[in-house]
């Protein structure tokens, strides 16, 4: 097998082992960030990306494998000589010393004077939108604030690559747009390379230009957002990224059996797994499939259905005007286009089986 | 209705002041620390019952300052505040850098003397230290004199053990997940383990190092059991010196023993400010 090297300039990460705690966590990630771009990783809870981000900065030891950034390996340098900056979940702000000289730390690490590190501290918080805020004390500002001076400082280093671990999650509703619309900005500005870390799949499908999803210690799919949550590569991808739609059954002559309607499906015949995204499920009174609403959930946006039929899950997502009542039975009709014959599917629980669909007037 | 500015006011004039928040805290300190203080000083000037004046005055006060044993006891207890806490500091500055990613078993261990009393770690001091004791029996002969020696090292060796812990308790408790995280932060930006150490780790510990040896030294200043047990016949200390007072007259004495005794308490707040001075947050 042809060993990969990191992208010209970017981040690459090759078969990283790291086991905090004695526990392996790392299982052999493999991870490209190419230069000036901004990638996206993305997974639940307790799948390794904070330690996959605290190896990359030299926070966490790691017992195999090879970190090259910008063309050097760093691996085996300690944190404060491998040019990443981190923005935290919460912001790590030292509380002896005020916002500007909080922005400035890393040029006072590198000898910079005063009157050096106070402009270029007020040029980056005029940057972040928190003009004037200088001689502040940094414990008194609100999260976001200090969310904020946090990305600055960061910035300020000038780094060769930005770690952001969940940056967001502990600021309040209201600002993180703001917040993230900021950081995309400011890395656009400046080509900065940038690894996002959110358990989050709507916000790395907004952050990301790439996305990896990792589940428990390896990264299963990287690819464009779209990518991911229309071509998942394996049931568990889909189910990531919201599709609770995987069903399974024999392709004969290209084609398949979805609830006694045949629908085309590419590549060879034999067992498969497809997928459909519950929002490009259409209600259809005309459909092929009458099925039961089991379940009409209202979740802000959208009305998430729980469709049942004879041996058939389904579920779907509609506009709340378009909603069906709980009980109701309702026409339905899976668009050919969107209908995604998932690569991998050995890992399909028994759940997943769910072929035998009963057609609307079939016997 | 009422406008932003207002509500802004309102809101501003709804959160009480620091000092009024303290309020209660004070109010018990300046009735306990105050009172006492208060009695001692009334003692130190009114009349002795065994005679002399017969109004209030300063002759305690004059006596004591008279007294080249009063002023030898001064300087013996500063001297044996500032060593004790300094020394203290120092190792539990160390101890608690060498304990803090340490299990809890660990830190627990090394803080069981501070719930030993003083005067038993005195008395087991006695029995191992002093000529004919345990360790002189054990080893033939001591390399040094602790017990009763003339430069108070018995006293200073046993105020370091007791106090050591508990200075290291109140160091742990800002070496913790927090502190670290900030110095996380720092080495990703650039600081090798130097800087972290003057510019994050320091500035949080200073403070907490400065109060609680500000702690030791006016408890040392002020305490006389061990002193008592383990110090040299000459100089005794400010504590020994009132003790001394009183049991050598026990009326007139009393006026006297107040005095230096109100001496130590000043001394004490002197050494504290000096401390807080010291430990003044600032940037770097």
């Amino acid at each position: 097998m042809e060993a990969r090297s990191a992208p010209l300039g970017g981040l690459g990460c090759r078969g990283l082992v790291a086991a905090p705690g004695g526990s392996p966590v790392l299982r052999g990630v493999d991870l490209d960030v190419p230069a000036g771009t901004r990638t996206v990783l993305v997974g639940p809870s307790g799948a390794g990306k904070t330690t996959l981000l605290r190896a990359i900065c030299g926070l966490q030891a790691i017992e195999a494998g090879s970190i090259e950034l910008g063309g050097r390996r760093i691996d085996r340098l300690p944190a404060y000589r491998r040019r990443c900056a981190v923005v935290f979940q919460e912001p790590r702000l030292l509380p002896h010393l005020d916002v500007g000289e909080n922005v400035a730390f890393a040029l006072r690490a590198a000898g910079a004077r005063r009157a050096e590190r106070r402009a270029r501290a007020r040029a980056l918080l005029t940057e972040v939108g928190l003009d004037g805020f200088e001689r502040r004390a940094a414990d008194r500002l609100s999260g976001g604030e200090q969310q904020r001076v946090s990305l600055a400082r960061a910035l300020c280093a000038e780094p060769d690559i930005l770690l952001l671990d969940e940056p967001i999650s502990a600021v309040d509703a209201n600002r993180r747009e703001e917040l993230r619309e900021l950081i995309a900005r400011l890395q656009g500005e400046r080509g900065l390379t940038t690894l996002f870390v959110t358990h989050d799949r709507a916000e790395a499908a907004q952050m990301g230009e790439r996305v990896a999803l990792m589940l428990e210690g390896r990264i299963v799919q990287e690819d464009e957002p779209a990518a991911l949550f229309q071509r998942p590569a394996s049931p568990v991808v889909a189910r990531f990224f919201g599709s609770a739609n995987v069903l399974r059954g024999q392709v004969r002559d290209g084609r398949m059996s979805l609830g006694g309607v045949e629908v085309p499906v590419p590549g060879p015949d034999g067992e498969a797994c497809v997928t459909i995204r519950p929002e490009r499920v259409r209600l259809d009174p005309a459909g092929p499939l009458e099925l039961r609403v089991g379940e009409a959930a209202y979740t802000g946006t959208w009305v998430r259905l729980r469709l049942r039929g004879e041996g058939l899950g389904l579920e779907a997502m509609v506009p709340p005007s378009q909603a069906p009542a709980a009980g109701e039975l309702v026409g339905v009709a899976l668009p050919l286009e969107e209908i995604w014959r998932i690569p991998d599917f050995e890992a399909v629980p028994e759940e997943g089986r769910r072929a035998g669909v009963r057609p609307r007037g079939g016997s | 209705m009422r406008s932003a500015a207002a509500t802004a006011r309102g809101a501003t004039r709804r959160v009480p002041p620091d000092l009024l928040r303290l309020a209660p805290a004070l109010l018990v300190t300046t009735l306990l620390f105050g009172g006492a203080l208060l009695g001692a000083l009334k003692q130190s000037v009114e009349p002795p019952l065994g005679g002399g004046p017969s109004t209030w005055s300063l002759a305690s006060w004059r006596a004591v300052f008279a007294d080249p044993t009063f002023l030898d006891a001064l300087w013996f207890s500063i001297r044996l505040a500032v060593i004790s806490s300094l020394a203290a500091a120092l190792i539990a500055l160390v101890l608690a850098t060498l304990l803090r990613s340490r299990g809890p078993a660990l830190k627990t261990t090394f803080s069981l003397p501070v719930t030993v009393p003083h005067l038993i770690v005195a008395v087991l001091a006695v029995a191992w230290l002093a000529p004919g004791g345990i360790a002189e029996r054990a080893l033939g002969s001591l390399p040094i004199g602790v017990v009763h020696a003339q430069s108070g090292l018995g006293i200073v060796l046993v105020y370091v053990y007791k106090e050591t812990p508990f200075l290291v308790l109140l160091l742990l408790s800002v070496m913790g997940r927090t502190l670290r995280r900030r110095e996380e932060a720092s080495a990703v930006l650039g600081a090798s383990p130097s800087q972290v150490l003057r510019w994050v780790v320091w500035p949080a510990v200073r403070r907490p190092l400065a109060v609680g040896s500000m702690i030791v030294g006016a408890f040392v200043l002020g305490a006389f059991e061990v002193p008592l047990v383990l110090g040299p016949n000459y100089p005794p200390t400010l504590a020994t010196y009132a003790y001394q007072a009183t049991q050598t007259s026990p009326l007139s004495g009393q006026g006297k023993a107040a005095a230096s005794l109100l001496v130590a308490a000043a001394a004490a707040i002197a050494l504290g400010l000096a401390a807080l001075a010291l430990a003044r947050t600032e940037d770097g």
